[in-house]
């Protein structure tokens, strides 16, 4: 065990670190998604034309193919460098690409690979349905063959960037009568085509990203369809593993930079010398040195194994419960200057209004404390 | 970077858990046999960590979370700092000063305590005239001298943070074995016709004896290979690694009893032997908010 990094890697992270340091856009990035594309688009097209996009790729599909320490360096340098969030390229960069690498046909590769990369075309997710929540297998959302087609009908919930989407990956019944996780397919969807309909969710942030999607009568040709009809839990699945993998880097070294702001902050203001809020705050940093660690030992083990243990899910479910008491502790401090907060700010009251998602959106903590207990201590499937 | 176990730091865990679970189980933790020590000392695990033997500080955390989990001696802890940083390997008493009493466990058979006394490693003399008797944690032998003995104190401030370290690997030893113990009866233990584990009451709270149990553990590798790299924030990772272990101790162990239900609260079931010793750990070379905010 060892915690410093070879010769190369650091020449790598210096590399990462000069190039930011000289690229990162001083503007913010817009907060209303409409606003926010063309924001999102230019920015990838410029980590694409200096070789930072889709770092974790194959070379073949435009990636650079680099080592998940590697990647790691780039996410660690990236978020401390304050880069903006990828935005509306977030599924196709994280969810619908990666997928696509692990199961899609060359034709379905070769045709969105390159415009992912290149923010040509931006991805939606369709997985959530209204009563298809935790219980994802649940999916009533069909697509009924027809000829060449899929005929769809139904609705899907939560759906990040579904406004300025170009495609969604869709997760839908295609047998009728099928159960649970069987008969399902993953689908790209047309966003575009007739029959779709939006609606925008507005969270208690302010923010209007969400939305919900319905479809009445899409015809989607089934060459869309993604590792096979049928195959749609399992295809699903690959990406979820993605998640879970190293999704929450960025998080992780954005909760450790707010924690030592905190400290700052609280040092200045003299609130460090309540011992409660100096000891709160001793102990989320040990908290996000701990996290940290748990990270690079995971990694370590990929590196060793080829695959993330389970301990991914305690990553995940730990990486969101900290950010919310980092929150929280946040908005203690701020006292009453919190009732100031209005829609539209960027503060740490709307950080903490939005990390409510966190331990809800993408497998609530309730399930990830399912998974924990039956994947790692093999307690009995309750579900 | 590298903070996964290598095949030679997997053989020393294998060979350490083999050993303990044949000679040292932890369900006779409160009635260790008088030979123990004699046999510790043969197999190497009272000399291990003097520098001749080269060992480097993440083995032996690696080792000594195993020795942790089967709730080996404390008096080990105080021997290998001793070790290491006044050499040989004669068994030496913990000491745990405090409100002007000094506190001895594992005093049997010494001459010399280690302890911290104001932030500094140091080591003093055991009076010939102690009675050693049981005490919270029935593990331990405890004394208890009504005065604070004057200590010597060791040169190189690297003591502390080791005695932290190793304090930091037993903790996250019992934390694991809580854990273990509270899995394992949620699976064979049925009410209303199922096993008590399938309940998500009862999941959940095994759930996060496995989360506190691995972030203890990932920072503990993390501390020990700062300390191995003279890293500049060693001192705060080691300390991070202590807090969290101790947490991960104390708060698996209420968990375990918790899950055991009846059986639980008694003196004849294991569960209470975890979190006596989680209790003891916690007061060994204790963490202050400072030394989180530090650096």
């Amino acid at each position: 065990m060892d915690i410093s990094f070879s010769a190369q890697e650091t020449r790598f992270r210096e590399e990462c670190r000069d190039w930011l340091h000289a690229n990162v856009p001083c503007e913010k990035r817009p907060l209303d998604p409409t606003e926010a594309l063309p924001f999102d688009k230019a920015w990838q097209r410029t980590l694409y034309d200096a070789g930072w996009a889709g770092i974790s790729w194959p070379k073949e599909y435009g990636g650079r193919g680099l080592s998940l320490i590697q990647q790691i360096i780039w996410l660690e340098e990236y978020a401390r460098a304050g880069a903006p969030w990828i935005g509306a390229n977030f599924v196709g960069i994280n969810h619908g690409g990666p997928t696509l690498i692990m199961n899609a046909s060359e034709a379905q590769k070769s045709f969105h690979l390159p415009r992912i990369l290149r923010a040509e075309e931006i991805w939606c997710q369709g997985f959530s349905e209204p009563g298809a929540g935790s219980d994802l297998a649940g999916i009533k959302t069909r697509g009924r063959v027809e000829g060449d087609e899929l005929v769809i009908n139904g609705s899907k919930i939560w759906t990040s960037f579904a406004h300025v989407a170009d495609w969604q990956e869709l997760v839908l019944r295609t047998e009728e009568g099928s159960l649970r996780h069987k008969g399902l397919s993953w689908v790209i969807c047309d966003m575009h085509a007739p029959g779709i309909t939006i609606r925008p969710i507005r969270l208690m942030s302010g923010e209007a990203e969400l939305a919900q999607v319905f479809y009445d009568d899409v015809r989607i040709p089934l060459a869309n369809v993604v590792g096979g009809l049928g195959e749609g839990w399992r295809v699903a699945m690959s990406t979820l593993s993605f998640e879970r993998g190293t999704g929450f880097i960025a998080d992780q070294v954005k909760h450790a930079i707010t924690v030592a702001r905190l400290i700052d902050d609280a040092s200045a203001s003299g609130a460090i010398k309540n011992d409660q809020i100096a000891g709160e705050l001793a102990q989320l940093r040990a908290e996000v040195a701990a996290l940290r660690a748990m990270t690079y030992r995971n990694i370590s083990e990929v590196v060793r194994t080829g695959q993330p243990g389970p301990e991914a899910s305690v990553i995940r479910l730990f990486t969101s419960e900290l950010g919310q008491r980092i929150d929280r502790l946040a908005v203690r401090l701020k006292g009453q200057d919190i009732l100031d907060f209005s829609y539209g700010d960027r503060d740490d009251t709307q950080e903490y209004l939005r990390h409510y998602a966190a331990t809800i959106a993408g497998g609530s903590a309730q399930i990830q404390r399912d998974i924990i207990g039956e994947r790692m201590l093999g307690l009995p499937k309750s579900r | 970077m590298d903070l996964a176990p290598n095949t030679d730091q997997i053989a020393y865990q294998t060979a350490t858990a083999d050993w303990c679970r044949d000679n040292m189980p932890l369900d006779q933790a409160r009635n260790r046999p008088a030979g123990l020590w004699k046999q510790l000392a043969e197999m190497g695990w009272t000399g291990m960590t003097s520098p001749e033997m080269g060992l480097n500080h993440a083995t032996e955390a690696l080792v000594f979370a195993e020795l942790g989990r089967f709730l080996a001696p404390v008096g080990l802890l105080s021997t290998a700092v001793a070790a290491r940083w006044v050499g040989g390997d004669a068994k030496v008493a913990l000491a745990i000063p405090g409100d002007g009493k000094l506190r001895l466990f594992d005093a049997e058979d010494t001459t010399a305590a280690l302890g911290i006394w104001n932030g500094k490693a140091g080591l003093t003399m055991v009076p010939g005239t102690i009675e050693p008797r049981p005490g919270l944690d029935l593990s331990a032998s405890l004394s208890v001298i009504d005065l604070d003995l004057i200590p010597n104190p060791l040169e190189d401030p690297r003591a502390v943070h080791h005695l932290q370290l190793l304090a930091a690997a037993y903790a996250v030893g019992c934390a694991d074995a809580a854990r273990d113990m509270a899995a394992s009866y949620a699976k064979i233990r049925e009410q209303f016709e199922r096993p008590i584990g399938w309940f998500q009451a009862i999941k959940h709270i095994c759930a996060d004896t496995a989360v506190r149990c691995a972030v203890a553990r990932s920072q503990l590798y993390y501390a020990a290979c700062a300390l191995d790299a003279g890293d500049a924030e060693a001192a705060f990772h080691i300390a991070a690694a202590k807090r969290l272990a101790d947490q991960a101790a104390l708060e698996n162990a209420r968990a375990n009893i918790q899950v055991h239900g009846g059986i639980g609260m008694t003196d004849d079931a294991t569960p209470h032997l975890c979190l006596k010793r989680a209790h003891l750990l916690s007061f060994i070379a204790p963490v202050t908010t400072a030394d989180l905010l530090k650096g």
